[in-house]
């Protein structure tokens, strides 16, 4: 394969990507969920007043709704939310635009590590169509950033090899990465550590003012971070509460009645046994093999924002593939073309790509696992090589017609049907089926809510599921001026669970018994809130025609 | 592990004997109290057991039934109930003599093992005793060699049939006929080896056509035999009876699958293309693979086990978490190493659970135990591996070579103390509801006062009150023919409504009906206020289950 050629189908793939990261980008799927909508919110507001909506100035972590999300994806955001304001296409662009430099940066990398062009082309293909990170490049999700910059982390330092300088860009990237993504907290560390292992003897090499420049710019760089953490105790809640032993009531109930039974019959086996010691490496290795179940990897996902419906987060058809491409990297390596090391850092990126997630709850999780790519896409396009290599050597010819050409165009029309399949229940099916998990409705509902508005002392939003955090849906929706809003912000005591209000608006809960006798209030509920058959002033329904969210004035009822 | 062989004579005896040994104290120690008590099924085939050891009838008085025991309707495989002739003759309607046979035949199990995988790789000699002491104490076959489960039973005669069918074709090809009997006899004791058995004879078949070609004799022989020998559940097989215990489980029969299917194409736009992405027939292919991936999920293999505490004690996989690296390996190795035989072991992995996936309850451990060795196999043959490689490693390994493999032992021995440890202290008295503990106790109390009333109600919310009185009771079968009122419904289910003075039902009258002594025996939190109470029954973990009263 020459150059241009090379060129040319890079390029192409290149546009496929952007093609399906780009279009209908605010549309698929049908409603920003709640960290989109505060991701967006907190772009704007630091965008208008350098502060977010707490009126902290220029952070580091967004604390949100007490979730302290990293806050680098906000200022990634500032742009596209000043160009195009704010609204759903504008908050997930940049997540969008750093998935298509993933399928970029994964061409190079694996063109630097297996030095065959075919290989990198068809990897960089296999993501650029890949279910799984399409999924989370068409979402604000801060994962999506922080994998591109672990990309940027290896490339840079495969490439750094040969010119140190870029040593310190790869250091710059995984500081980056943890400005991004609470998992990259443990991923890119470990990324770090596998790399400067496997490739020790060449980082020995390289000059020493390099390495130590790197290495002091990644250090200055993570200061901010650390900082914080260490100053503001409430930084790790969030990391604590998703851990799965976080509640440790019901986490450790049953260990506790078992050591019970132990300490009753004096059985001193059993004090060792059920120690929650044990326990916690149980639940680690659990998680941690909870992320090897094919059908959450090929049929099913597991929750509805991480995938599309009747899909998983690889395509069924790569199965084989991908074991034939485990296979075949594994025991048939061409020693001539690429190192060995190159193999050991693949499939030691594999194997860690799991543990940020094993130690949480609601495993197995897409979202705190998506660093599992590329090497996913890097073992199908292994494996269709090698499959293709494999079936070369195959004479057999029944009539005129080669049997091995059949073969090419059954594989061809299995991955073109399997695409047509995703492209169907992606951008046709998701909407239809997932508009409840993708809270949809505010779109609608916020404007008749304005137009009516002022006929009302208050307005009551519920905060019931599936319009938890409504007040940050309004608060997008309107574009509330975020001067404004950091004035009760900065006195808010926290975002989770907590009633809010601004302007005419009240957050909380609808009791219908109460609240039916009140005068000039405006409700905006779930339809389980109100009794069956209310009048509403406006019912806004989801695609497939059940009411999504209702407006309702008591008087009228 | 060769070396220490040759070292030692006759060790590698001396170590199968310790196996079995430790195989047979496993599946035997405390065998009437653990598993706490006997689920229906168990009881069902224990006192078909007795009833056939009696008149040769079953309970309902089919003489000798070849077909199938009618039981509740599920119409179990009569094998198990046959084997168990003996041992309730021995020692009596009991836990034990039920259980016997399944665990007997689990411990034969390990020991067929040794000699199938010594005739599966004659190549690898330690791979066989690895095997058989990954079998023996394996949590997955351990549970199931525990309780009455016909799966276990058919596991060995699937086991034995494959050993001897590579015997067959290996060595003298007079065994094929005793290979065709004992797949044969895995049909007649297992619903799921109906379907194993056979595919399995067919890739053998294919596999070793040359072979079975030139032995044209001996294949017609063993052709006629196996054809007269299933024609007995053939005709069965075929019967209304029989499929409709496969439509309530399948999972063909949901309806959402057509709505969804439509749905997906109204909105796709009707077009053409979209009725062949949304067709029902690939939606159905979906939900299959689905249900076929759920028994190789890898946190039912290694972590949870089979949600149902009946067949897992809930805190050990169906394998040991120690088990998954050399899983692992294993794979990866049988495959480069392509040693002889070896495509007979993913082949058989993979059919052991293509009955399974038909199902709506999955994973399911007991459906798929038709699988077993081949998960055992696989772990040997990477145990057998990373003994290879680390007797022939050099540098920093050689050095740490001991280290390591005292660690691995370690955590082997913990490993598995660990579950014995669950299985033996904390599963009997955590699951006793899951095995309907509270039976023996209220029925020995029945016996114990029966005489001072006219009629005892028996409440069926724990499931078939019917089969315990007469499990417990060593009811006379005669009797209960005679005097229990037996109905059908239309799902083909039977009722037991009344035997005699007991009577079980729905739900128990909460007045006094006349004048008669009547005693109820009911579950606790249906107890009407104005009972007085007699006895109350109480679960291993002390929580109250069921109580007998008056009006």
């Amino acid at each position: 394969m020459n150059n241009k050629v090379t060129k040319y189908l890079l390029i192409g793939i290149i546009l496929i990507a952007s093609f399906l990261r780009l279009s209908l980008l605010g549309d698929v799927p049908i409603s920003p969920d709640w960290d989109e909508v505060a991701l967006g919110y907190d772009a704007y507001s630091i965008m208008q007043t350098g502060r977010d909506e707490f009126g902290n100035f220029l952070p580091v972590v967004l604390r949100s709704f007490d979730d302290y999300k990293p806050a680098l994806y906000a200022y990634l955001a500032i742009p596209s939310v000043k160009i195009f304001g704010l609204n759903a296409f504008a908050t997930r662009l940049p997540s969008a635009i750093f998935g298509i430099l993933t399928v970029l940066a994964t061409y190079f990398l694996v063109k630097e590590l297996f030095k065959r062009r075919d290989l990198a082309l068809l990897s960089s293909f296999m993501l650029a169509i890949s279910p799984w990170h399409i999924q989370f490049s068409r979402i604000a999700f801060e994962t999506n950033v922080g994998l591109a910059f672990n990309i940027f982390v290896a490339l840079f330092f495969i490439k750094g090899l040969k010119r140190p300088w870029l040593l310190s860009l790869s250091t710059v990237c995984a500081a980056l990465s943890i400005y991004v993504y609470q998992s990259e907290k443990v991923f890119t560390p470990l990324l770090m550590l596998v790399l400067s292992v496997i490739y020790f003897k060449d980082l020995l090499k390289a000059s020493r003012t390099h390495l130590i420049a790197a290495l002091a710019i990644g250090i200055i760089a993570i200061i901010p971070m650390v900082v914080y953490v260490t100053t503001n105790s409430g930084a790790l809640l969030r990391a604590q509460a998703t851990l799965a032993f976080s509640d440790k009531t019901t986490f450790l109930k049953e260990n506790i009645t078992r050591l019970e039974y132990d300490r009753e019959t004096g059985n001193s086996l059993g004090k060792i046994f059920d120690n929650r010691r044990i326990l916690y490496i149980k639940t680690g290795i659990s998680g941690y093999i909870s992320h090897f179940d094919l059908n959450w990897l090929f049929l099913t996902g597991d929750i509805n924002r991480h995938h599309a419906p009747g899909m998983g987060l690889l395509y069924i058809w790569e199965l084989p593939v991908i074991l034939f491409g485990i296979y075949s990297l594994l025991f048939y390596r061409k020693r001539e073309i690429y190192e060995k090391k190159s193999v050991i850092l693949i499939f030691a990126w594999f194997l860690i790509a799991p543990i940020p997630a094993a130690f949480t709850s609601g495993v197995p999780h897409a979202v705190r696992t998506i660093n599992f790519l590329p090497t996913y896409q890097i073992f199908s396009a292994f494996g269709l090589l090698s499959l293709i290599t494999y079936l070369k050597k195959y004479k057999l010819i029944i009539g005129s017609i080669k049997v091995r050409d059949l073969m090419y165009v059954a594989i061809i029309a299995i991955m073109m049907f399997n695409s047509l399949y995703y492209l169907d229940k992606y951008f046709i099916q998701q909407n239809y089926f997932y508009a409840y998990d993708w809270q949809y409705g505010y779109e609608k509902a916020i404007p008749e809510v304005t137009n009516i508005k002022d006929q009302y002392k208050r307005i009551v939003v519920t905060d019931k599921q599936p319009l938890d955090k409504s007040y940050m849906f309004f608060l997008y929706y309107l574009k509330y001026s975020p001067v404004e809003f950091q004035k009760i912000g900065k006195l808010s005591s926290g975002g989770f669970g907590k009633d809010h209000m601004f302007d005419k608006y009240q957050f909380r809960l609808i009791n219908w018994d109460e609240d039916k006798n009140t005068r000039d209030i405006l409700f905006v509920g779930v339809p389980s809130e109100f009794p069956k058959n209310i009048k509403s002033k406006k019912t806004i329904y989801y695609p497939d025609g059940s009411p999504a969210i209702l407006i309702v004035d008591p008087e009228d009822n | 592990m060769d070396r220490v062989f040759k070292k030692i004579p006759n060790i590698s005896i001396i170590f199968l004997c310790i196996v079995i040994f430790l195989a047979a104290f496993l599946r035997f120690y405390q065998l009437d109290i653990n598993p706490p008590a006997i689920n229906w099924d168990e009881a069902a085939l224990g006192y078909n057991a007795f009833s056939l050891g009696i008149d040769g009838r079953d309970e309902f008085g089919r003489f000798l039934p070849f077909d199938y025991l009618e039981s509740f309707g599920d119409f179990k495989p009569p094998m198990y109930a046959y084997l168990t002739i003996i041992p309730v003759k021995i020692f009596g309607l009991n836990e034990y003599s039920t259980r016997f046979a399944s665990a007997f035949f689990g411990t034969f199990t390990v020991l067929i093992t040794f000699f199938l995988v010594k005739s599966l790789f004659p190549s690898r000699r330690d791979l066989a005793y690895i095997t058989t002491a990954i079998l023996a104490i394996s949590p997955w076959h351990i549970m199931l060699s525990r309780a009455a489960f016909e799966a276990n039973v058919a596991t060995f005669f699937i086991i034995v049939g494959v050993w001897l069918f590579l015997k067959a074709v290996q060595e003298k090809p007079a065994f094929l006929l005793l290979s065709i009997m004992s797949f044969v006899a895995s049909a007649y004791t297992f619903n799921s080896a109906r379907i194993v058995a056979p595919l399995l004879l067919v890739c053998l078949s294919i596999g070793f056509r040359k072979k079975l070609i030139s032995q044209k004799k001996y294949l017609f022989s063993s052709i006629v035999l196996g054809a007269i020998l299933v024609l007995p559940i053939a005709f069965f097989l075929i019967s209304p009876q029989a499929s409709l215990r496969f439509k309530e489980v399948n999972i063909f029969s949901d309806i959402e699958i057509l709505k969804l299917s439509n749905q997906e194409m109204s909105n796709s736009g009707n077009k053409m293309w979209a009725k062949v992405i949304h067709n029902r027939r690939i939606v159905y292919a979906r939900e299959y693979t689905k249900h076929y991936f759920d028994n190789l999920n890898p946190s039912f293999l290694f972590d949870k086990g089979d949600g149902n505490p009946r067949f897992s004690t809930q805190d050990v996989g169906q394998m040991y978490k120690w088990d998954i690296p050399f899983f692992v390996v294993g794979i990866l190795f049988l495959i480069r190493r392509k040693e002889k035989n070896w495509w007979i072991v993913p082949i058989w992995m993979a059919i052991g659970i293509i009955p399974a996936a038909f199902a709506r309850e999955t994973p399911h451990a007991l459906r798929i135990e038709g699988s077993l060795p081949t998960f055992q196999i696989i772990t040997a043959y990477g145990v057998s591996e990373f003994l290879i490689w680390i007797e022939s490693a050099k540098g920093l390994f050689k050095k740490i070579k001991k280290p390591v493999l005292v660690l691995i032992a370690a955590v082997l021995i913990i490993n598995s103390l660990y579950f014995l440890h669950g299985l033996f202290v904390h599963y009997p008295r955590e699951q006793s509801a899951e095995w309907l503990y509270g039976y023996e106790e209220s029925i020995n109390y029945i016996n114990s006062v029966e005489n001072n009333y006219d009629k005892i109600y028996f409440d069926d919310f724990l499931g078939r009150p019917y089969i315990y009185m007469l499990f417990y009771k060593k009811y006379n079968p005669q009797k209960f023919r005679e005097l229990a009122n037996v109905t059908r419904d239309s799902f083909g289910f039977v009722h037991v409504k009344k035997i005699g003075k007991y009577n079980f039902q729905d739900a128990l009258p909460t007045e006094t009906i006349s004048d008669q002594k009547v005693l109820y025996i009911n579950e606790i939190k249906s107890i009407p206020d104005s009972a007085r109470i007699k006895k109350i029954f109480y679960l291993k973990n002390k929580q109250p289950v069921m109580a007998a009263y008056t009006l």
